[in-house]
């Protein structure tokens, strides 16, 4: 399987503000990834990096084997839903229907009006006036209609009521059953993030901490509970990514090298990916407190 | 892109062709009622030359508030029109979409974005061409009966409101309203700068930059009341008239420390008695200083450009705005591609 996105290295400045530095993500082709991290991480800077909607400071960045561009091959591949979901909100969802029609190389015209009927989204009414969710299916079926390889989504549920969410998720789940697209989706919700993905990448403080197939993830790390006093015994090839301790007894996340081999006194547990992204970006914090 | 830039904007194009509509519903039978009104009068003129109104048909004629009212409303319609273009085609046309976030999805659909600016850019100046074409039209053609009563064609409030400066005017406007809406990607923002370069653009101009495009003619006389004038022909714009140029050939104004001795004694001595002025002298042009001042060899000077520069003034201002139009959409084109979304 080939990489839809591989980046090097890549980094974004805001005068003498680093938003996003040193990042090398390796997307495959056809995953679904969580992009995750706290407010600020730099999620929505290297989204914009990888559409070509801004230019990197430093680095390398290939999208579907080509370097992020404003040109029309670019962008023919590539399906991107900004933050704020921003559609013309006096034209109706004809309108842009009609603009993704105008403005696109490839258009499935059937496929977007039959999704918006069963949706029950009416066609005719400016987008101001239509609820958030179903802007979000709007913008969704509007991204998803120029069959895109590559679909990059950034906190599209942030703003949605539970049941559009899970309305929303499941269009998204749906067009990655159709086949042929990858997706890289940011979220804060990472229960739902879980439902749908299947690698990972967590960024924080303007770094990435974690990049990776989510099954291989949850294999690599375990949960340490043991008595406090040998929170420092650990064997070679286990690193601590993060530790919490109380009076008599430490808990540790830990991802183990191949080699690894954890001291008997140590309780294993499987966290879930959930508690590991915590982790990451609970290190990250500290890290960055330090 | 064409059909969406047109689905997009259609409704401003629509209000400034009616706008349009309207000013020309004004101006039309206006304009043909006061040529017949002003034909009729050199008719009249030529039949009976001793008319008493004929002496001077630009006291008789168009003289009623209403006339007024009618020339304030062209002078504005003129004037008002390329700058509401400026704010309401130009200023939201690339401001409105950073500030809703749309620039994000129409730069994310299979266009380059800029494929998308040029299409944007060349409907706005089209329409902002087309537009200025006809408003220069229609307004020149009304304007020509109170032309021939114009002192000059120069001055502000004539010479912006005919021949090539609406079409300038109207390119300038929308252009520095889509540079501003670019450069700070706020309407309300882009609005207000650009209603700024308006003001700033429609005063500089006539009172300071206009003057200088060429050397305006110098003509002398002797002194003496209306001698200067007389050289001045009909239809020019004065630019300076009644300093004095010495015996050595240097510019002095026309006041007293100018003046030789033995000729500020003599004014000193024909002073008003009961405390009027000395400044009256400029006015009355009393003829014991004049004389006095002809023998020592001053002259009276005055300066003027002539009226049949008219179309070269009008080429060079025409000129200097579409060179800066050209710069404001090279910085737009520069201020959209070069920065992030």
């Amino acid at each position: 399987m080939g990489a839809a996105i591989q980046t090097k290295d890549l980094g974004k400045r805001y005068g003498s503000f680093w938003a996003l530095e040193n990042c090398s993500i390796t997307v495959p082709e056809g995953s679904v990834s969580a992009l995750v991290g706290p407010n600020g991480a730099g999620k929505s800077t290297l989204l914009k990096l990888l559409t070509g909607l801004s230019n990197a400071s430093s680095g390398d960045s290939q999208v579907l084997g080509k370097a992020p561009a404003q040109h029309e091959e670019f962008l023919a591949d590539i399906g991107y839903l900004a933050q704020e979901i921003p559609l013309y909100k006096s034209l109706n969802a004809a309108d842009h229907i009609a603009m993704g029609k105008h403005l696109n190389k490839h258009w499935e015209d059937s496929f977007i009006n039959q999704r918006l009927r069963e949706l029950n989204i009416p066609l005719d009414r400016p987008i101001g006036k239509l609820s958030g969710g179903q802007r979000a299916q709007v913008a969704l079926n509007l991204a998803l209609a120029k069959k895109p390889k590559l679909l990059m989504l950034d906190e599209p549920v942030a703003a949605l009521d539970p049941l559009a969410r899970h309305d929303f998720l499941s269009s998204l789940a749906q067009a990655v059953a159709d086949g042929g697209l990858t997706v890289v989706m940011s979220s804060h919700l990472l229960a739902d993030l879980e439902r749908v993905s299947d690698h990972v990448i967590v960024l924080a403080s303007g770094k990435t901490q974690l990049c990776d197939d989510i099954e291989h993830v949850l294999k690599e790390h375990r949960l340490l509970v043991g008595p406090r006093e040998h929170s420092k015994t650990l064997g070679d090839g286990v690193n601590v990514i993060h530790e919490t301790h109380s009076a008599r007894q430490s808990t540790l996340l830990v991802r183990l090298e191949k080699s690894a081999k954890v001291p008997s006194h140590w309780q294993k547990h499987e966290p879930n990916i959930e508690e590991i992204i915590l982790a990451y970006m609970g290190q990250a914090k500290e890290g960055g407190s330090r | 892109m064409n059909w969406f830039v047109w689905r997009q904007h259609r409704k401003q194009f629509i209000a400034f062709g009616i706008l349009l509509a309207l000013f020309a519903t004004l101006l039309i039978p206006t304009g043909i009622n006061y040529w017949h009104q002003y034909q009729h009068a050199l008719t009249t003129c030529a039949q009976n030359p001793n008319t008493p109104s004929c002496s001077d048909l630009t006291s008789s004629l168009f003289t009623s508030s209403a006339d007024g009212f009618l020339r304030i409303a062209v002078v504005l319609g003129t004037f008002g029109l390329p700058i509401l273009l400026g704010l309401f085609i130009g200023s939201p046309l690339i401001a409105k979409e950073y500030e809703e976030g749309t620039n994000k999805l129409a730069w994310t659909q299979s266009v380059s974005r800029r494929k998308w600016l040029t299409t944007k850019l060349l409907w706005a100046l089209g329409f902002a061409l087309l537009y200025g074409i006809a408003l220069a039209i229609l307004v020149s053609w009304w304007s020509r009966t109170l032309n021939a009563f114009a002192s000059n064609r120069f001055v502000q409030g004539h010479f912006e409101t005919q021949g090539l400066m609406p079409i300038a005017y109207s390119l300038f406007f929308t252009a520095i309203g889509f540079m501003t809406g670019a450069w700070f990607r706020k309407t309300l923002l882009s609005f207000a700068i650009t209603f700024g370069v308006f003001v700033v653009c429609m005063t500089s101009f006539a009172n300071w930059i206009r003057p200088q495009y060429m050397t305006p003619v110098t003509v002398t006389s002797q002194i003496g009341p209306g001698a200067i004038d007389t050289k001045i022909p009909d239809g020019a714009w004065i630019l300076k008239r009644g300093d004095l140029v010495n015996k050595s050939g240097k510019e002095v104004s026309f006041d007293l420390p100018n003046f030789p001795a033995e000729c500020q004694k003599l004014t000193q001595d024909i002073r008003v008695p009961n405390g009027g002025h000395i400044a009256k002298l400029k006015v009355s042009g009393i003829d014991p200083v004049d004389d006095c001042l002809n023998r020592y060899g001053f002259h009276q000077v005055a300066k003027y450009q002539p009226s049949y520069r008219y179309w070269d003034f009008q080429e060079i201002e025409s000129g200097i705005y579409l060179g800066l139009t050209a710069i404001t959409v090279a910085a737009t084109y520069w201020l959209v591609l070069k920065r992030d979304a």
